[in-house]
């Protein structure tokens, strides 16, 4: 097995677009939420806060009315094939690839893949549905179905990029583009691929977000600062979010030689599933126990060797309860590792929530700080056990786990190590 | 014409990205049906979909331009600019009429005919890759010709560079570079296929496939490479026949920029022998 190594982060979120000013807001625990005026100006949606993108306006079915960086500059058929994500992710996967110093030529290779992430457009599916059942099929964009369904980030991507390696999706609701990253690894690290550039992109729209709603899942607290409180007694639900993180992943090798600029290893993942539920975690965090056990074996790791552990917790009542005692199964009487949830600071990104905690970690790791968990000013009884840092803390991190956990219930972990 | 036709807010709507005249014509056609309003509505369709940078071309007004080569537009825009303009005319074009409209020229005719209930356009001579290896004396691995299209006094043809040709591993040594005599060649084939396919009166009857031969070429210039995976757009009009001779000029574009122009491209032929009539 080769080892696998980050070397490149892009970045659209609603902390920021630049690794260094996302890395000033996780430092300083700023958040990205605000009263969402949309939210806020349609009595059936019953939660005003949301996490939106600075600078995308995207809540417009038609591509050409967005507002977006005019940094990319997108023909009008490429345009029209877009998702709001697939949007996004144009921007992480430039970012990305720029930051780690690679050219185009090395993106478009055959040892070079692609694997992404996303639950699809739901926006993009209603409206062009929505308009083929008023004015019938021969009079919709042949481009609709790319830019809908749960491929079109592959779709897109692949394309712009000339990508020739493996490219494939993943879907797994919460934990896809932890999936995505940690088939990635294995691409790599079985020597299939050289180089993977893995994305997770979910759309900031109210198709994606208020459904949520329905599920009673949603946080309806209108202050935007308390409103996402992971670990708090008093949270009532998850505030949500979209963007896109991109990262590119390379064996050691190739990144040694070429002198890339190495942000951590990936040491090593695991994944479980609880066997219980369509949708809620099992109450004892089994599953996400068990792949929490088998990233460390895979790492092979003491629980002792873990500095920090990025939670999954979504401040839903019940899911953050099983997460502190699936982190109190494994860890036990043996170690106290930090633990935060960023989702304080940037809601649920859904099926980009995996990467870019991923990246959080990545970037915490590079800046030798751990992030804190914001916005907690009493602590549930159930995580009272547990090491859960209230404050951000200057420290050199060597080894991460992120955890990441999604409908179905399925659980990803990835460990991540200095290099 | 099954279309319902909208109404004067939803034209609105759905033309609003077009050019404000393309609009008020269209509103006023949607009351007078005036046939004379119709190639400012679709021109001005057309220019909401491409490019900024090549909008000048398409406002020159010139029947030849194409709409993939010239213009940019790859056949899932032409259904955004057909979904628009049946909208708009309220009327329904078959996806068979659309496969033969290549050009400005053409939508005009071809709309022109359709709102006026005169008979269609003729359909064009499309030659699939097949039928232009049946049809040419010329075959792999020295045919440089796949689809092709005759047009009245035109023709237009591709080629995809596909990188697996024997003499790119020469030309250049790990540089491969398709060679401009050979894109000579494409248009010399492009101009045999027409001479064999055209049945332009012109050329006198029947011509013998294999009697056709190179004899000059003038006014060649060469403006960009070619390489792997590049697709050649050929073009050759003919300019003049004076049998046994044939004159073309001829052009290759490659994503809408010119790779190579030749100013006169002359073959001669003969005719088919005339079956010996039996004398009793």
């Amino acid at each position: 097995m080769r080892d696998v190594v980050v070397t490149g982060i892009g970045l659209v979120t609603c902390l920021g677009h630049q690794v260094a000013d996302v890395a000033d807001r996780l430092l300083h625990l700023r958040h990205g939420f605000v009263a969402y005026e949309p939210f806020i100006n349609n009595p059936k949606i019953p939660v005003s806060v949301a996490a939106p993108l600075p600078g995308f306006d995207t809540s417009s079915p038609e591509p050409e009315d967005w507002k977006f960086p005019s940094t990319i500059r997108f023909k009008l058929e490429q345009l029209k094939c877009l998702s709001p994500n697939a949007l996004y992710a144009n921007f992480a996967l430039r970012d990305a690839v720029a930051d780690a110093g690679l050219q185009l030529d090395q993106v478009s290779d055959q040892r070079t893949g692609l694997y992404t992430a996303s639950s699809g457009s739901a926006m993009m599916t209603y409206h062009n549905m929505d308009r083929m059942k008023k004015v019938g099929a021969l009079r919709c964009s042949p481009m609709g179905i790319v830019g809908s369904i749960a491929g079109t980030l592959n779709f897109n991507l692949a394309s712009a990029y000339h990508i020739q390696g493996a490219t494939c999706g993943f879907v797994s609701a919460c934990a896809s583009s932890g999936h995505a990253l940690a088939m990635a690894h294995d691409e790599i690290a079985l020597n299939r691929q050289d180089r993977m550039i893995v994305v997770g992109a979910e759309d900031f729209c109210e198709e994606t977000i208020v459904p949520f709603a329905a599920m009673r899942v949603l946080s309806e607290n209108p202050d935007p600062d308390t409103a996402s409180r992971p670990f708090d007694v008093n949270r009532n639900g998850f505030v949500g979010t979209g963007g896109s993180v991109a990262l590119v992943v390379e064996s050691e090798e190739a990144a040694r030689a070429r002198n890339a600029r190495v942000y951590a290893r990936i040491a090593g993942w695991g994944q479980a599933t609880d066997g219980y539920h369509v949708a809620a975690s099992h109450p004892q965090g089994e599953g996400l126990a068990r792949a929490m056990k088998l990233a460390l074996q895979s790492a092979n790791w003491l629980v002792s060797d873990v500095d920090y552990v990025n939670a999954h917790a979504t401040s839903t009542t019940t899911g953050d309860v099983a997460e502190c005692r699936a982190l109190k199964s494994v860890f036990g009487n043996d170690a106290r590792p930090a633990i935060s949830s960023t989702k304080a600071l940037t809601g649920h990104a859904l099926s980009l929530s995996s990467i870019m905690e991923v990246s959080f970690c990545l970037i915490a790791m590079n800046r030798k700080f751990m992030p804190g968990s914001a916005h907690i000013s009493q602590i549930d009884p159930a995580a009272g056990d547990l090491n859960i840092i209230r404050k951000s803390i200057p420290q050199q991190l060597r080894r991460i786990l992120s955890n990441s956990s999604g409908f179905g219930g399925v659980n990803v972990c990835i460990a991540l190590e200095s290099t | 014409m099954t279309t319902a036709e909208l109404n004067e807010e939803a034209l609105r709507e759905s033309l609003k990205r077009c050019p404000k005249p393309a609009i008020e014509a269209a509103v006023q056609f949607s009351r007078s049906h005036d046939p004379e309003l119709v190639p400012t509505i679709v021109m001005g369709i057309i220019e909401r979909f491409v490019e900024p940078d090549v909008r000048p071309v398409l406002r020159e007004g010139n029947d030849h331009v194409r709409l993939l080569e010239d213009l940019g537009i790859d056949s899932l825009l032409m259904v955004e600019i057909v979904i628009l303009v049946e909208e708009t005319l309220g009327i329904h074009i078959e996806n068979e009429e659309l496969r033969n409209l290549r050009s400005v020229g053409d939508i005009k005719a071809y709309l022109d005919a359709k709102l006026k209930g005169l008979p269609l356009p003729a359909t064009k001579n499309v030659l699939s890759f097949e039928e232009v290896a049946a049809s040419m004396p010329h075959q792999a691995p020295f045919l440089f010709l796949q689809e092709a299209r005759i047009n009245g006094t035109e023709a237009d043809g591709t080629y995809y560079i596909s990188g697996d040709e024997p003499f790119l591993e020469g030309h250049f040594k790990d540089n491969p570079v398709f060679p401009a005599s050979l894109m000579l060649e494409a248009l010399g084939q492009l101009a045999v296929l027409f001479i064999l396919k055209s049945n332009n009166p012109a050329l006198g009857g029947k011509v013998n496939p294999n009697s056709i031969f190179f004899v000059s070429c003038d006014g060649v210039r060469c403006h960009k490479m070619c390489r792997p995976n590049d697709v050649m757009h050929l073009n050759i009009r003919l300019k003049k026949v004076h049998s046994p001779m044939v004159q073309f000029e001829g052009t290759i574009l490659n994503r809408g920029t010119k790779v190579v122009r030749a100013e006169e491209i002359s073959l001669v032929y003969e005719l088919e022998k005339a079956e010996s009539v039996q004398v009793s």
